[in-house]
């Protein structure tokens, strides 16, 4: 087991008031800096509830969340979270929307304004900074929702979905502006997906839920960097493949 | 610009009838005056500097009444939608305050403020008060859950939720309350006039029904309803203003 865990999960419990069952049924998992993990799983598998549970907007029933060791009591200023909708403010610019883990904090200084500029900059948004939310596209708002999550230099950030609504070119240059992003900054991410092409090529190493349950975690056996044609060569589809077997065989074990 | 000349060819349509009905002889002039002698009227109330006292009066009335119920809306609105608990305990309460007629509240209010301004502007608060703390209730139960969530996540507490996410994604609902209000505040300090004003555009009304003077009553309407357009004219510029931030772009 390794040691460096940035993230870990002890025997993390959860279940939503009057449910008759666990939607987290006992997780342990633990994640070093710096890699990127990819959480998989259908829909209502429990994989945003497990991300909340990490990103400590919801308190575990049993176990323990820990950051670098301590103990999570509540959401950490050095944890960034991704939404699945943009959830950007109407009435601020783009600029200011990046700015607003900042400025809810302190008054934004010159330092802080030029990070964010950065940041939409190295995403191609650098001529929209004034833009507010309604003028800009999906993508591009989900870029905002993105730059957001990294103005404030988080050690790591978890992203529920984020490109699940966008369309399929937009997905994967989103995609790509994430994977740059982290590497650049040595940033570790959980990223939860239903897709597994999406986790297959973002991913250091998969985890794969069922019913609340951890049942499959692993390295992806692919070279970095990854180029986007990856896709398309038979070791990917291979590793895909194998994760849709693990998948299904949780859903026969279900049916049986 | 054309709708607006339509608008206006229409009302110059409905005087010139209003006023050739009068001259045709159908109608007495004292239970309907015709135009031309209710603008005699005006002219004639504005000059002789009768009328700014009374305006001035019902403009005063209206903005306190207005003021004191726009604070009191959107306190009681803020109070109740942070306090979830507190909102099941006093809603019927709340509720029950504005079923009551408040202008029978008026022989009570004289009671206990006696004549002039107070009781008036008390009552105008009150009816400004409800829509209000209703709209403000509503706007800010209503905040998107996943930009609340975002919020915890940042650390941001309750104050500065309420005041850089809650209170700004309500506010184009609030100010929508408040233009109703406008109007209300209006029909509020008039009619508060007729039950205990001494002074003031309703009073005015009184006074003139007393002499059977119509055509000075319309004259009034007449000054009633611009003073009532001008106001929320000026308020819906005021919302354009605050709003342009919420268009797209």
């Amino acid at each position: 087991m390794p040691t460096d865990a940035f993230l870990s999960l002890e025997g993390v419990r959860y279940r939503f008031p009057g449910d008759a069952a666990d939607t987290v049924a006992g997780v342990d998992w633990r994640l070093p800096r710096g890699a990127i993990h990819c959480l998989l799983g259908r829909s209502g598998c429990g994989k945003t509830t497990l991300l909340k549970l990490a990103a400590g907007l919801l308190a575990p029933d049993d176990g323990i969340v820990r950051i670098d060791g301590v103990a999570l009591a509540g959401p950490s200023p050095r944890v960034g979270f991704v939404f699945q909708a943009p959830t950007l403010l109407g009435w601020l610019s783009a600029l200011d929307n990046v700015l607003l883990p900042v400025s809810l904090r302190r008054r934004p200084q010159a330092p802080d304004r030029d990070a964010a500029r950065d940041l939409l900059t190295a995403m191609g948004l650098g001529a929209l900074a004034e833009r507010r939310p309604g003028a800009l596209s999906g993508g591009q708002q989900s870029r905002v929702a993105l730059a957001r999550a990294l103005v404030g230099r988080p050690d790591l950030l978890l992203l529920d979905e984020p490109f699940a609504a966008l369309d399929a070119l937009t997905r994967e240059e989103l995609q790509d502006d994430l994977l740059r992003l982290c590497a650049s900054s040595g940033t570790a991410a959980l990223f939860v997906t239903h897709d597994i092409a999406e986790a297959v090529y973002l991913g250091d190493r998969v985890g794969v839920m069922a019913e609340g349950r951890l049942i499959h975690e692993g390295a992806v056996p692919l070279t970095r960097p990854r180029p986007p044609g990856i896709r398309y060569e038979p070791a990917f589809g291979a590793v895909c493949r194998s994760l849709r077997g693990i998948m299904d065989s949780a859903a026969i074990g279900r049916a049986a | 610009m054309r709708t607006r000349l339509a608008s206006a060819l229409l009302l110059a349509g409905l005087v010139a009838a209003w006023e050739a009905w009068c001259r045709s002889g159908a109608v007495s002039p004292l239970v309907l005056p015709p135009p031309s002698a209710v603008a005699e009227t005006l002219w004639g109330e504005i000059v002789s500097g009768r009328l700014w006292p009374h305006l001035r009066v019902t403009a005063t009335e209206m903005a306190l009444g207005l003021l004191a119920g726009t604070i009191l809306g959107l306190g009681a609105g803020i109070l109740l939608a942070e306090w979830p608990a507190l909102h099941r305990v006093l809603r019927p309460y709340v509720l029950a305050s504005q079923l009551v007629p408040k202008l029978a509240l008026g022989p009570l209010l004289i009671l206990w403020f006696g004549f002039g301004l107070t009781p008036t502007v008390v009552i105008t608060a009150l009816i400004c008060f409800f829509p209000l703390f209703e709209n403000t209730l509503t706007g800010l139960t209503q905040v998107d859950p996943g930009q609340r969530e975002l919020f915890r996540m940042l650390g941001a507490g309750r104050v500065r939720t309420l005041l850089r996410l809650k209170l700004p994604s309500a506010l184009p609902v609030i100010l929508a309350g408040f233009r109703v209000a406008i109007v209300l505040a209006l029909v509020g300090a008039v009619v508060g006039e007729f039950v205990g004003g001494r002074q003031g555009l309703g009073a005015s009304i009184i006074a003139a029904q007393s002499v059977m003077d119509s055509s000075l009553i319309v004259a009034l309407f007449v000054v009633i309803t611009a003073l009532g357009m001008a106001v929320y004219e000026a308020a819906r510029g005021v919302e354009a203003l605050i709003l342009k931030r919420y268009a797209r772009g």
